[in-house]
């Protein structure tokens, strides 16, 4: 299902395929010149510092800077995210893509029983420390928000946004 | 018999980050001219070569996407290749990024115009292990596609020599084929059939005529052909309606696809690797915590890279002349003529010359270091970093840069504008740089403090006064964009280009053009303005400069009633028209007037609070003619130079006056 993504759910790592360069006219124009299409998949490499500016690779690996509101105008179809996105639907089943961080992390999140690959859940969505729902062996665990950030998990297929 | 010459004219066109420049000064070496595109602050540069018999005028065109208009820059390409078609067209697409560069590559081969390919930086290609089969894009392009490095200069000769057999054997171009969604492609076939009915005399291809047509929102402008506009009015409306998307996503959309196919092929489906070197690069300069910090750094360095070795540079090259002068003054020759003569010959004429020579290390440093930022790639960072805080006056990142340099100076500020993106950045930029405290204002105000206030409060007033810079600024820069001088911001979508090392030849070649810039296209007028102010100061013959009988005095006593509710009276407003010189002169003429030699007397014909006003004045009002000939020759718009003027002294005017009055309805005197 394609929806605009809000300004507050604009993070490092999330990532979509575009389906509508937005209402703005001169804004899609220029988009579109520059080789930001429809069909397009965008991800979204980091935030500046001071925020409003976002880095953005798109489709063949170009990277590219653009203002927040430019891409929440976007219609988009969302593929993956961090576990801890408010685009996540507390119930649904998620595939973890990867995990960032280091050897040590890994290591801790296969002992909670945690790897790539791996259906997940969001069970309450909001609440400390972060409740996941291990869909295959059925287990629950709880993270830290830090350790849920690094999680990067895609959309599944027959999914909520699919 | 030598036949003479054949002149031709080959445009240069590539998207932005591709090497064109380089590649342009290859070709050109030393003879490259600068101006500007009718109309707009968009830089035109020119250079000549000659190949065999032919000599060829190289006309750089700005870095575009496409040809379908969305910027300035892509406006004037776009009337350039419609409105007066280069005999040959040479593209460059980087190698490393095929795709990127042959959306616009495909649109160029359809105009059917004569054209060459380079593949630039095919050494580095290689290196990484991508590279593009020339065979393959030169089958599916329909034109010759070289192999060449700009950098070291591999293939320029085979480069040269396909230009050479491109105007020798013209033949018949074979438009490539682009793939698009059968209504479109419909849509063209039509309207072509309708340009070749119509018989409008074009050398450009009807298919590509078609294409610009459907997707220029006023094609009236450069067809003049009602019936064939109508008729693409009427296509392109349908178009959009049954597609639900504009032309111009549509074409650029089908455009992209066709750049897509043709990569692959060309690269034999090999995907190309990501630069390890600038993700890495990244990760520390546009750090969340780290990045800023970097950034302040980087520029403190570029500030005192610039203003730290020019700034004694500067003064050693006016102390040079004025040594010359003074030995100028004691000459048989000189002491022979009439005074009067001397005087213009040594304060309006050589003056005039110390003005120009003095900002010369100033422009050749600023543009080697701005070139090093550019051509490295940290210029695009830098402008992620600062977008944040610039976009609420409507610019861009890179505008930051440009008015923290004009703290140092305003001139190679101003000059440095034309790096900025976009008309209205540009624009703006300039208005906004003569705002800046610049180092020879505060030459004033640390002499006026120190005179006026205690070695305590001095460094306060200084620091208010850089605040009430800043203030000012940003106060003017929402001002301007309520009136939308120089147009609407345009949406703010950067390519982040690889990090790479600069090119010591190019950064060179750059600052050397630059100051050839500056002394053809400021120096007359800065020298213009100098002896102006001469005759002012030094008219009629028989009044003593700068005296009450002198042109300056008359107008300071004509102005005296404007002047005199901000506290400053007439001498001080003949000490601002020598400020119009420099702003150095400004002590230095005060003393003339009060027809002392110490400064320091002042204290006895002025208070602090009207010192106060003096200086805040100083602040605002017109920089320098230097600055105002750097304003005109970046613009070459006379209603953009004379805002600037205007602004300057209407806000100088308005501060000056609310805080004298205010103060002195408080009670300070």
């Amino acid at each position: 299902m394609s929806q605009q993504i809000p300004v507050s759910a604009l993070q490092a790592q999330c990532e979509c395929i575009i389906r509508s360069l937005g209402s703005d006219e001169k804004t899609a124009h220029r988009l579109a010149q520059m080789g930001i299409l429809p069909g397009n998949h965008l991800r979204i490499i980091r935030i500046a510092p001071l925020g409003g500016t976002i880095e953005v690779v798109v489709g063949q690996g170009q990277n590219f800077a653009l203002r927040q509101e430019e891409v929440a105008a976007m219609l988009c179809d969302v593929v993956a995210m961090p576990l801890v996105s408010e685009l996540v639907i507390a119930g649904q089943n998620y595939r973890i893509r990867t995990l960032l961080g280091g050897k040590t992390f890994r290591r801790r999140m296969e002992k909670q029983g945690l790897q790539e690959g791996d259906l997940v859940q969001v069970n309450n969505t909001g609440e400390k420390p972060f409740p996941v729902h291990l869909v295959e062996s059925g287990e629950d665990v709880e993270l830290g928000e830090g350790e849920a950030k690094k999680i990067i998990v895609e959309v599944t297929a027959g999914g909520p946004h699919s | 018999m030598v036949p003479t010459p054949e002149s031709l004219t080959i445009a240069l066109g590539a998207i932005p980050n591709s090497g064109k420049t380089t590649l342009f000064n290859r070709l050109t070496g030393a003879s490259q001219s600068t101006g500007n595109w009718p109309g707009v602050s968009v830089e035109k540069k020119s250079g000549s070569f000659v190949l065999g018999e032919y000599s060829i005028t190289l006309i750089d065109l700005p870095g575009t996407y496409a040809l379908s208009p969305a910027t300035k820059e892509e406006q004037v390409v776009h009337d350039y290749f419609l409105q007066s078609p280069p005999d040959i067209i040479l593209n460059v697409v980087d190698a490393r990024n095929l795709y990127r560069g042959l959306g616009l590559t495909l649109q160029l081969a359809l105009s059917g115009l004569p054209m060459v390919v380079c593949v630039n930086m095919i050494d580095e290609a290689r290196r990484q292990g991508v590279v593009p089969d020339v065979k393959v894009l030169s089958q599916h392009l329909g034109v010759p596609v070289i192999e060449i490095s700009a950098k070291t200069g591999e293939g320029i000769p085979e480069l040269r020599a396909a230009l050479y057999e491109v105007i020798k054997h013209p033949g018949k171009t074979r438009p490539p084929h682009m793939s698009c969604p059968p209504l479109i492609e419909k849509a063209f076939v039509e309207l072509a059939e309708n340009i070749t009915r119509a018989e409008i005399a074009s050398r450009l291809d009807p298919t590509f005529l078609a294409m610009r047509l459907l997707e220029d929102d006023r094609p009236q402008q450069w067809l003049q052909n009602d019936q064939v506009t109508t008729i693409a009015r009427r296509l392109r409306q349908q178009l959009e309606q049954t597609l639900k998307t504009s032309m111009p996503v549509a074409c650029a959309d089908c455009r992209f696809n066709a750049a897509r196919g043709l990569t692959l092929e060309a690269m034999h489906r090999q995907p190309v690797p990501e630069d390890p070197l600038s993700k890495t690069l990244d990760r520390i300069f546009l750090h969340r915590w780290v990045g800023l910090p970097i950034f302040f750094l980087l520029m403190l360095l570029l500030f005192q890279g610039v203003y730290g070795l020019g700034t004694p540079l500067q003064e050693l090259l006016a102390s040079v002349f004025d040594l010359a002068g003074s030995w100028l003054a004691q000459i048989k020759p000189v002491t022979a003529l009439p005074v009067w003569l001397q005087s213009f010959l040594l304060e309006g004429l050589w003056q005039g010359m110390a003005v120009v020579t003095s900002f010369i290390p100033l422009i050749a440093l600023f543009f080697i270091f701005m070139s090093l930022i550019e051509d490295s790639g940290y210029m695009a960072r830098a402008a992620f970093l600062m977008d944040r805080l610039m976009h609420c006056l409507g610019l861009d990142g890179k505008a930051f840069i440009s008015i923290l340099l004009g703290y140092g100076c305003n001139v190679p500020a101003v000059m440095g504008t034309r790096i900025l993106s976009s008309n209205y950045s540009r624009v703006m930029t300039m208005l906004l740089i003569p705002f800046t405290l610049c180092t020879a204002r505060l030459q004033i105000f640390i002499f006026l403090t120190a005179i006026f206030f205690s070695p305590a409060a001095a460094p306060w007033i200084i620091f208010l006064l850089y605040g009430f810079s800043f203030f000012a600024v940003i106060s003017m820069g929402l001002v301007l964009k309520l009136f939308n001088i120089g147009g609407r911001p345009e949406p703010f979508i950067m390519e982040i280009p690889p990090y790479r090392l600069p090119l010591v030849r190019s950064v060179g070649f750059r600052a050397w053009h630059e100051l050839k810039d500056f002394l053809s296209r400021a120096a007359t007028f800065i020298m213009v303005g100098v002896m102006l102010v001469w005759f002012l100061i030094h008219m009629p013959i028989d009044a003593q400069p700068a005296s009450d009988a002198s042109w300056a005095g008359h107008l300071g006593q004509a102005f005296a009633p404007v002047f005199e509710p901000l506290g400053i009276g007439w001498q001080e407003t003949v000490a601002l028209i020598f400020g119009f010189i420099a702003k150095e002169i400004v002590i230095g003429g005060l003393a003339v007037i009060y027809g002392g030699t110490d400064p320091a007397l002042l204290t006895g014909h002025i208070s602090a609070l009207q010192a106060m006003s003096f200086m805040l004045f100083c602040l605002l009002y017109t920089p320098c003619v230097a600055t105002i000939a750097a304003i005109w020759a970046e613009s070459r718009s006379i209603k953009i130079t004379a805002i600037s003027l205007g602004s300057g002294l209407v806000f100088a005017w308005i501060t000056s006056f609310v805080f004298y009055q205010a103060a002195l309805f408080l009670g300070f005197h």
